[in-house]
């Protein structure tokens, strides 16, 4: 009995070993076709579901926070947006014989670095390039390795510090020029402001834009203040008690929308006794529609302005037409629709310039990207904009300020055209600007 | 003076959050002798209700019809994932219930979805003047909906046979069953009374215009130093520790300024676990928590 | 040094053969399998798998000390998630560049940051140690999950040393004696490297656990737990002892700290030391199997490997949706799977992971008699 149990044990290990030693195979592929180099996630073989079955397919990634983190509700909006803008690459014929996926390498980060890691490794080696990644310590993460193997990756994100990387393909002005455009636009609307106030997250969405806020207020000769703040309804009472002792004319907010609306309502709910109204403006991730529906929408309409890299849904551009008609009508529209849009176009001059060039390598994708000096955005961003071979000097600086608006589909409308203010013309990005917050 | 009644009130307001949810963990606490972690799930999953029944109800039906649909929604949880376990270490049970904290809190915030739904209080952002000073109507409204909750309360275990029940299960589970108490339905209604004490907590959460967002459940993690300081298995002290730290926590953030910065911005959201710390140095059973007897 | 006589495996002839750490023949020859497998499993694998071991193996560290901490002397501790981030920053802050905008003194050689990130979270328990012992049960576990909030906001705060949330900052890279065990390099890719030191790292704490298990220390530990009024009664030094499980396992959890971000070379204090990891360490324990420390490895290792499992289950399962604005979808459905399964596998195996391997053992060893 012992003797066959022992036969049978050692057997047992060693088909298994067999079986685990084929797993390390070699890392690289290396196809060729029409002269068109290519290594990693493309294949001749057409896309699953796809538009063109006799083009090949590329493959590229998407890591997004679509459950549990705190983007979690605009998320899946972003990602429906990329899929419907591939999906009309594809039925205007593809790139260079190639369909695009984006919806097989799609993971959940969870917005957590160490969840990213696993999840990027997973899909690492089937993918071109990333065309959207979400998170700033997220993606920076995986920085290294992206670098390290050229993946390309669009980030969701406007933080100052992807100027600095020639491996991110950010799109539109940061938080940082957004503020200052803000600022410009606020001291045009209402000059006898004075005061500043800027009551951010902490972290390089917050801080970037009060770095550009304090920027500005020093080249305005206006005081400034910077007030931290976390995320929650709950743990905005400092915020709005400090906001009512030192009464700044301007606030510059930049939390999520919960969190706008309850500072609002707070310093708000005060007015009629102290006659405190100051004007407010916050960056795009603190708009949300549904805030026209709540007690605060009568103080958001008043008070609130919004700033933004590029127009709306309801926005009349050609970029802006054709995401409303690849999407439809969704259930909910939010801008979280327009940028997954936006994000996707510098991917999509890269991979078309790389295949010009014969090469779809993410090497040679890397390069193409840095060559870009301009990316074609349909209306929805200046002309200029992706001009990604100047580096930081070449980012684009312009904003649109919104105002509420219950008759718009996103909750709100437009009232300027794509600005760059004097503060922002006259600036130039040496280094991220939330290093910049003293 | 009125920035202290204004501080007064922002604390009850919170703290009756705190307070509602602090019995809930008490009431399963006493019953059960487990924590369960499965409160701040019930209190999402609550306000979520509320916002889809607001609309046809309107408010106050609303959150009645969310009070018990999430006590329904506690009673399947219990039935199915707590039952099972009862006799196993008290931690296996906690995590049991950290778990279902989970799959339920998932599926909550599927429902929330892209919008930012609103629970749809009369009160909203109005104010009264209170001796020169501007209170939040709903603030009051919190304060007087969680008195009249906690005497209702008072009153069913005091005066109903379950309440009866209740009350011996907690005081020597083996001695009621001898009685003929089934304490089954004592567990069950336990967990029924702290989901539907959850949801109401999460819809005064979800007023004022904040809505309903995933992050809410955090909120509830404040009620565990609240039940240290109360004593775990005292109903008045969940009361008055749930007041008392709404009332700190909202001091801690009006005079946020004038602390030195190095303490960092926003720390009104750990001064309740400071003040806990604080206050087991002193009375390791919380103030009204009955000291444990270890025999050896 | 095991029995002599022929054929009588388990006849111990001295009380040391009795209480060795491998004291029959089957221990001494699987532990040499298990090494020889564990060596050789870079060669066999791909990077990123070797990842995943790598996180498993060193998580694994930190559930042994946790299971020393509340497994064996039955205090529960909802901090764990506060000392494994004392000790992942005091090794970022030790090895980091002294020119970068973080704190950091440049030491990048591994035998010195790590003792001193296992030292220093070891001091931050000393710390804790006198409210602790005052304190039982589910106080105690509520207390020290108030460690874990206090403790994320200062991470959150001191951005000199943390870089703050949303920025973070790097994790040092691991040279020992000049050889970098971070980079790939001729011979051996970065992930395999990494692999073989977390394992190195796993045998060496997890023996020592196994000894300081069944030595006197250990000794007073279970005494504790069962009763600890007892067991201060019989004499046994209840402060001191509960003060040295508090530090030891919290030098355990510094070390696992230090090193689990290491492979990511990445880390952002963003809620990532918070009441969930210190949860999910209770749950690696739990269902590995409170009390033993095979139990503690067993379980870091299933709860590291489920996401990878719970994302492959949705492409099995016909009716779920691959978009995200749908609902169902496969991302919900892998939440839902891992709190499910955590749930399942406590009700139905409360011994846990090593229970099954027992039963699995017994079965094999009383076969063809296992009735």
């Amino acid at each position: 009995m012992q003797r066959i149990k022992k036969v049978a044990a050692v057997s047992a290990a060693v088909v298994l070993l067999g079986g685990l030693a084929a797993c390390r195979g070699s890392e690289g592929e290396g196809t060729t076709e029409e002269g068109i180099k290519t290594d990693f996630g493309v294949t001749e073989e057409p896309c699953p579901d796809a538009v063109n079955p006799d083009n090949g397919c590329i493959y590229l990634g998407i890591l997004s926070d679509l459950t549990v983190g705190p983007f979690s509700p605009l998320a899946p909006a972003i990602v429906e947006a990329q899929k419907a803008f591939w999906k009309r690459v594809n039925e205007q014929g593809g790139i260079a014989g190639y369909d695009v996926d984006v919806s097989t390498y799609i993971r959940d980060n969870k917005y957590d670095a160490q969840t990213t890691v696993e999840v990027y490794q997973e899909i690492k080696p089937n993918i071109l390039a990333l065309a959207q990644t979400l998170g700033s310590d997220t993606t920076a993460a995986i920085l290294d390795d992206l670098k390290a193997s050229n993946i390309v990756a669009a980030p969701a994100a406007w933080s100052s510090a992807y100027a600095f990387e020639d491996i991110i393909l950010e799109s539109g002005a940061n938080y940082c020029v957004e503020t200052m455009n803000a600022i410009d636009f606020a001291k045009g609307a209402k000059p006898e402001i004075s005061s500043i106030m800027s009551v951010h997250y902490p972290g390089d969405y917050g801080d970037d834009a009060a770095g550009g806020a304090q920027y500005a207020a020093e080249q305005l000769g206006l005081s400034f203040t910077s007030v931290v703040t976390g995320t929650g309804v709950e743990n905005q009472a400092g915020a709005v008690s400090q906001i009512l002792t030192e009464r700044p004319d301007l606030i510059i907010i930049t939390t999520g929308p919960r969190e706008m609306a309850a500072i609002v309502g707070g310093v708000y709910a005060q007015a009629q006794t102290t006659g405190y109204t100051p004007m407010v403006i916050g960056t795009s991730p603190t708009w949300h529609r549904d805030l026209l529906g709540s007690p605060v929408a009568q103080a958001l309409q008043l008070a609130y302005f919004q700033s933004g890299p590029w127009g709306p849904w309801d926005s009349d551009t050609p970029g802006h037409r054709a995401m409303r008609e690849a999407l439809g009508e969704p259930e909910t529209i939010t801008d979280g629709y327009t940028a997954g849009w936006v994000w996707s176009y510098p991917i999509k001059a890269a991979l078309e310039k790389a295949a010009e060039n014969g090469d779809l390598t993410r090497a040679g994708v890397f390069a193409a990207a840095k060559s870009l000096t301009s990316v074609d955005y349909e209306g929805m961003l200046p002309a200029g904009a992706g001009n990604f071979a100047a580096g930081p000097s070449g980012q684009v600086k312009a904003t649109i300020i919104s105002k509420p608006d219950p008759e718009s589909s996103t909750g709100v409308t437009p009232v300027t055209d794509l600005m760059v203010g004097p503060t922002a013309q006259g600036f130039t990005l040496t280094e991220p600007c939330y290093e910049m917050l003293h | 003076m009125t920035t202290t009644i204004e501080v007064i009130s922002r604390g009850l307001g919170t703290g009756s959050i705190y307070a509602l949810l602090a019995l809930g963990f008490v009431i399963i606490y006493r019953a059960t002798r487990v924590i369960s972690f499965a409160q701040p799930a019930l209190m999402l999953a609550g306000a979520v209700l509320v916002t889809y029944l607001v609309g046809p109800l309107g408010f106050y039906a609303a959150v009645v019809a969310g009070a018990l649909g999430t006590a329904l929604l506690a009673l399947v949880a219990e039935r199915v994932a707590v039952r099972p376990m009862l006799g196993r270490p008290v931690f296996t049970i906690a995590i049991i219930t950290i778990g279902l904290d989970v799959v339920i809190r998932v599926i909550a915030i599927a429902f929330i979805g892209t919008d930012l739904p609103q629970v749809g209080d009369p009160w909203g952002l109005n104010t009264v003047n209170i001796l020169g000073a501007t209170v939040e109507q709903r603030h009051i409204a919190m304060v007087v909906i969680t008195a009249a909750l906690v005497a209702a309360l008072f009153l069913f275990l005091r005066y109903t046979r379950i309440g009866l029940a209740m009350r011996a299960a907690s005081f020597d589970q083996e001695a009621a069953m001898a009685q003929g108490v089934s304490v089954g339905a004592v567990f069950a209604v336990s967990w029924a009374i702290a989901g539907g004490l959850a949801a109401i907590g999460g819809v005064f959460a979800a007023s004022g215009g904040a809505g309903v967002g995933g992050t809410m459940w955090i909120i509830a993690l404040v009620a565990l130093p609240v039940i240290i300081l109360g004593g775990l298995d005292s109903l008045v002290g969940a009361l008055v520790a749930g007041l008392f730290v709404g009332i700190v926590q909202s001091a801690v953030a009006q005079f946020q300024q004038y602390f030195p910065s190095w303490v960092g911005p926003n720390v009104a959201a750990i001064s309740p676990y400071v003040l806990m710390m604080i206050a087991l140095l002193v009375r390791p059973y919380g103030f009204f928590g009955t000291r444990e007897v270890e025999r050896v | 040094m095991s029995s002599m006589v022929k054929g009588r495996p388990l006849l111990y002839t001295s009380y040391e053969a009795e209480m060795a750490l491998l004291n029959t023949r089957t221990k001494r020859v699987w532990f040499g399998i298990l090494l020889v497998i564990g060596a050789a499993l870079p060669f066999l694998l791909t990077d990123a798998t070797l990842q995943t071991f790598s996180r498993a193996m060193i998580t694994a560290v930190g559930v042994i000390g946790l299971g020393l901490l509340t497994g064996y002397a039955g205090q529960v501790s909802l901090g764990h998630a506060f000392f494994i981030g004392l000790g992942a920053y005091t090794a970022a802050v030790l090895g980091g560049d002294p020119e970068g905008r973080r704190l950091g003194f440049g030491i990048t050689e591994l035998w010195i940051w790590l003792p001193a990130a296992g030292a220093v979270a070891a001091l931050a328990g000393l710390l804790v140690a006198p409210l602790a012992v005052r304190l039982r049960g589910l106080y105690l576990a509520i207390v020290t999950l108030g460690l874990v909030f206090v403790g994320g906001h200062f991470f959150n705060e001191w951005r000199d040393a943390t870089g703050g949330p949303g920025i973070g900052r790097s994790m040092p890279a691991p040279t020992l004696f000049g050889y970098e065990l971070g980079a790939n390099d001729s011979l051996f890719t970065r992930d395999q490297k990494l692999y073989w030191l977390m394992f190195a790292v796993l045998v060496v704490f997890g023996l020592a656990a196994r000894n300081i298990a069944r030595s006197r220390v250990g000794r007073a530990f279970t005494a504790i737990r069962d009763r600890d009024v007892a067991a201060g009664v019989m004499g046994v030094n209840l402060t001191r002892y509960k003060a040295t499980a508090f530090a030891v396992s919290s030098f355990y959890a510094g070390c696992c700290g230090a090193l689990l971000y290491v492979v990511p070379g990445f880390l952002a204090p963003n809620g990532v030391f918070n009441l969930e990891v210190s949860v999910l360490f209770i749950a690696m324990l739990l269902i590995g199997g409170i009390g033993t420390i095979s139990g503690a490895i067993l379980g870091a290792f299933f709860i590291t490997f489920l996401p990878t499992v719970t994302r492959l289950i949705p492409d099995v399962v016909p009716f779920i949706s691959a978009s995200p604005t749908e609902f169902p979808n496969v991302f919900i459905l892998e939440q839902v799977l891992y709190g499910t399964l955590v749930i399942i596998f406590l009700i139905f195996e409360p011994r846990g992971l090593f229970g099954i391997w027992l039963r699995l053992r017994n079965y094999w060893k009383t076969w063809p008699f296992s009735y």
